[in-house]
């Protein structure tokens, strides 16, 4: 009799493992793509780009403000007299390519840029490669005052290799070689080709909220200019991106931010401001 | 003498329920599974996806079935995004999974106009197991049957966390509507 009741408590078991055995057979039926998804959480980290794309067919509505310098205190009210704006939109072509197209208040800036993906961090590469190409209309520029202006005078040429990992589900980094060319220039202060190299991280501290940081180091900066060095708080709503800012360099324009900053931190000159993003 | 050949009877036997359901198995790996918290006047809510796996043993009414999270499709991409990194957590866990059994199963039973059956097992989402019990819709197809049904579950009971701001954006119940069609 105890014979028979080995195989039989075996058939029992062999009963209520099925469902399991089900389950587990289904396993092999999916196949989960790797790549990394959120790795920023908007479309720059504070100024600079990140290597976030809109997707296909997506639009983005940007409003920026940086207002001015906030070291004459109540007597601009801490910057907030003096507003700079960045209206913009945003839309993804593919997953892989974006346009944008923006207008500055500083300097009557008007901004074009074209975003495309080139890698994708997964389980075989480690890194998102994305270029960022960027050219800088000034309108601000009268005849009266330069005779000799002509259009190509207006413009200035950004390229930039955005290229970031996510190296935990906190945190993740980015580095940012950038080519800067200027059409028109003040040769004293600074010069027509410029490269700058750094990038910044992004640290979430809950959820919804992440601290950025990022800096760029310009090699070819005569002293009157300062690196841009800036701080920002990622606050995700629901369909909004909010990030709230503090920066030395008070241009939103990629190729102004980067080569004319001239807040400087340790004197307690610099800016405050914000990025709103909104989806449609 | 006699002892060992029910002994080897009996062994013949689990090996004949191991074994003999596999050709019994109904399966799709094109299942679709779709999900409604929308909030009236406020933006949609909803995702689908069209590649859910299922499988039904056709002799015990054992079913299961799995769904990877990153495979939902939302209209808005960003609230996919959202929804992967900090509602589902999806990196964490990938899959959501169901295994049960559909009581009093019977596949002579299956007709082409659609019969209800109890579905009865354990749902696991984000992590957490929750026992459910579902009214499933079967009925005859080619070389197979159809599965239909639908079913509400709290995102609080998968520990799933909605934040306040959104709270009045996010139905209570989520309506989840599956619809599978599996065959041999």
């Amino acid at each position: 009799m105890k014979k028979i009741l080995v195989p039989f408590c075996l058939f029992l078991v062999t009963l209520a493992y099925s469902q399991d055995d089900l389950l587990k057979s289904l396993d092999s039926t999916q196949i989960e793509d790797s790549y990394s998804t959120a790795t920023f959480k908007a479309l720059q980290l504070v100024t600079l780009q990140t290597t976030k794309m809109p997707a296909k067919k997506e639009f983005y509505f940007v409003v920026s403000h940086r207002f001015g310098s906030v070291k004459d205190g109540f007597d601009s009210f801490f910057g907030l007299d003096n507003a700079t704006t960045k209206l913009g939109g945003i839309y993804g072509v593919t997953d892989w390519l974006s346009v944008s197209l923006s207008r500055h208040t500083l300097n009557k800036m008007y901004e074009i840029g074209l975003k495309y993906r080139m890698a994708r961090q997964n389980d075989n590469f480690p890194l998102d490669i994305v270029g960022y190409s960027v050219a800088d209309i000034n309108t601000f520029l009268e005849k009266d005052q330069y005779p000799g202006l002509e259009f190509k005078h207006r413009m200035t040429y950004v390229q930039q290799l955005l290229i970031s990992r996510k190296v935990s589900d906190k945190f993740s980094l980015e580095l940012v070689p950038s080519f800067i060319h200027k059409n028109l220039y003040t040769p004293e202060i600074e010069r027509d080709n410029q490269f700058s190299f750094g990038g910044g991280g992004r640290y979430k501290i809950t959820k919804r909220l992440s601290v950025n940081l990022e800096y760029m180091h310009n090699f070819d900066k005569p002293d009157f200019y300062k690196n841009p060095l800036s701080v920002g708080l990622d606050i995700e709503t629901g369909g909004h991106i909010f990030q709230l800012i503090f920066t030395n360099s008070q241009s939103m324009s990629e190729s102004g931010y980067l080569t004319n900053a001239s807040g400087d931190w340790g004197k307690g000159d610099f800016f405050f401001g914000f990025n709103l993003y909104r989806v449609f | 003498m006699k002892k060992s050949f029910i002994n080897f009877f009996a062994l013949l036997l689990v090996i004949a329920a191991n074994t003999g359901g596999f050709a019994q198995k109904l399966i799709t790996k094109t299942g679709n599974i779709k999900f409604q918290a929308s909030m009236p006047s406020y933006e949609e809510v909803a995702a689908e996806s069209k590649s859910v796996s299922a499988v039904l043993d056709q002799t015990t009414g054992d079913f299961a079935s799995l769904v990877l999270i990153k495979g939902f499709r939302f209209k808005v991409a960003l609230m996919e995004e959202h929804f992967n990194e900090n509602y589902m957590e999806s990196e964490k866990f990938p899959k959501a999974t169901f295994k049960g059994k559909i009581e009093d199963f019977d596949s002579s039973k299956i007709t082409a106009s659609p019969k209800n059956f109890t579905l009865k097992g354990e749902l696991t989402i984000h992590g957490k197991t929750k026992p459910v019990s579902v009214i499933v819709k079967i009925s005859k197809a080619q070389n197979g049957v159809k599965t239909i049904g639908s079913f509400e579950v709290k995102p609080e009971d998968f520990a799933i966390e909605i934040p306040s701001l959104v709270r009045k954006k996010i139905a209570d119940k989520i309506e989840i509507d599956y619809n599978f069609l599996l065959i041999k």
